[in-house]
């Protein structure tokens, strides 16, 4: 079963055979492409609506800055617009899902009173993370904290490590969910920072809906870029982030606080 | 050679019991079958992203892999996402995979028995302004060719295991 070893005369006869292969293997290409067996890869070429997206950027580290000056005591347009965006309930009650919520402070020495968002503070160290049985709780490379909800066993004990009251349990069955956001009874969930609009390179819904009312007082970016506008910001006025003691660095920041 | 001396008689039995077993499945000719098929609804788009054979099989695998790079790693829209699996599969009667009995989803996991969770959470009706999957646009060209090719009866690997 050696291989015998080509002859003169048969090397000489090589190149007209690979041209005639050659010639054949096209042909062949064209008659599977006709009946459309090879137009997955035609299709998948063709860059298309829908297209896939790059994924979560381990350079990128993205955030929020609130600018609490311009967040008027009232004016509930970020969180309808996350309520809209996600799929939430209109009227949480006492134990439905909350992500972002309007808070009002009050410093009694002086009487001076502030109204700012909280949501999910996206820390760079998280304790929900930290605490996590299962791992459903994780950090994406670009900082923005989740809940895998296919791994979540509803335990909470993420939602009782939050300092910043973010998460919220799933009590019901749920029906007419978005598309693009999955939630369902029986797991724990908090802003997303509207990652499935980030992934495509839109903001989030809060930003858009705040900046679209005419107030801009968040602004949405990359913290690890030196060129962005929240970049800019940060380093131009004083801001501070909510419970720095805990040292969680979290991706949100306030002005004005 | 000795091996399949030795395991002749065990795939004797085994073949006499398949036969035994299609005579007793056989039905009687122009009779409705006794065993309910699954209805599969055809679905929006010209052609799924693998074959119908090797999705039928792999569908699960390729789902939960998928699920993992979107969730984890940010990969939208990538070819085995769920949401474009609705979008295409999704009934032009009830907008849904999963709404009544004869959807797709549901049909053959109730024929199947195979219990899924997945739309406890995940929308079973694409979006309104939803893109549909590249390979699959209603009126994309790849889409149209091969419903020409379904219409026209061209024998295909792909269009031979169409449902």
């Amino acid at each position: 079963m050696n291989p015998v070893p080509p002859t003169p005369s048969q090397d000489a006869a090589q190149p007209e055979r690979r041209g005639f292969l050659g010639v054949a293997a096209a042909g062949l290409a064209g008659i599977l492409l006709a009946p459309g067996v090879r137009l997955i890869e035609i299709a998948q070429a063709a860059p298309a609506a829908g297209a896939a997206t790059a994924g979560a950027d381990p350079q990128v580290r993205w955030g929020m800055l609130i600018d609490s000056t311009k967040c008027s005591s009232g004016c509930t347009d970020c969180v309808t617009a996350c309520r809209t965006e996600n799929g939430l309930p209109e009227n949480p009650g006492t134990t439905g899902a909350q992500w972002i919520r309007k808070i009002e402070i009050k410093e009694i020495r002086t009487g001076k009173t502030q109204s700012l968002p909280v949501m999910c503070q996206h820390c760079a160290e998280p304790p929900c993370v930290d605490v996590c049985p299962t791992g459903a709780s994780f950090k994406r490379a670009d900082g923005i904290v989740l809940v895998d909800k296919h791994i979540c066993i509803g335990c909470r004990y993420c939602v009782m490590a939050c300092p910043y009251k973010a998460r919220s349990f799933v009590h019901e069955p749920q029906t007419n969910q978005k598309p693009d956001v999955p939630r369902g009874m029986g797991t724990v969930e908090g802003c997303t920072m509207c990652v499935h609009k980030v992934d495509r390179g839109e903001q989030p819904a809060c930003v858009q809906a705040c900046s679209a009312a005419g107030h801009g007082a968040i602004v949405f970016g990359n913290l690890n870029d030196p060129t962005s506008e929240i970049s800019k910001r940060v380093r131009a006025i004083q801001t501070s982030q909510l419970r720095a003691d805990l040292k969680l660095d979290p991706g949100v920041r306030y002005h004005g606080i | 050679m000795g091996r399949l001396l030795r395991n002749l008689p065990r795939a004797a039995v085994l073949w006499l019991l398949l036969a035994g077993a299609a005579v007793l499945a056989a039905d009687a000719p122009g009779a409705t079958p006794r065993v309910p098929k699954p209805v599969i609804e055809a679905a929006r788009g010209g052609q799924c992203v693998e074959d119908p054979a090797i999705m039928r099989r792999d569908h699960m695998k390729y789902l939960k892999h998928q699920r993992d790079e979107t969730v984890h790693g940010g990969l939208r829209g990538a070819k085995y996402s769920l949401k474009t699996c609705i979008e295409c599969h999704a009934s032009q009667t009830t907008q849904s995979v999963a709404a009544t009995q004869t959807n797709f989803c549901v049909s053959c996991h109730s024929f199947a028995a195979v219990k899924i969770d997945c739309f406890e959470c995940h929308a079973t009706q694409p979006a309104a302004t939803s893109a549909f999957h590249p390979l699959v646009h209603p009126s994309g060209t790849t889409a149209l060719l091969s419903r020409l090719v379904r219409t026209l009866g061209v024998e295909t690997p792909s269009a031979r295991s169409q449902p």
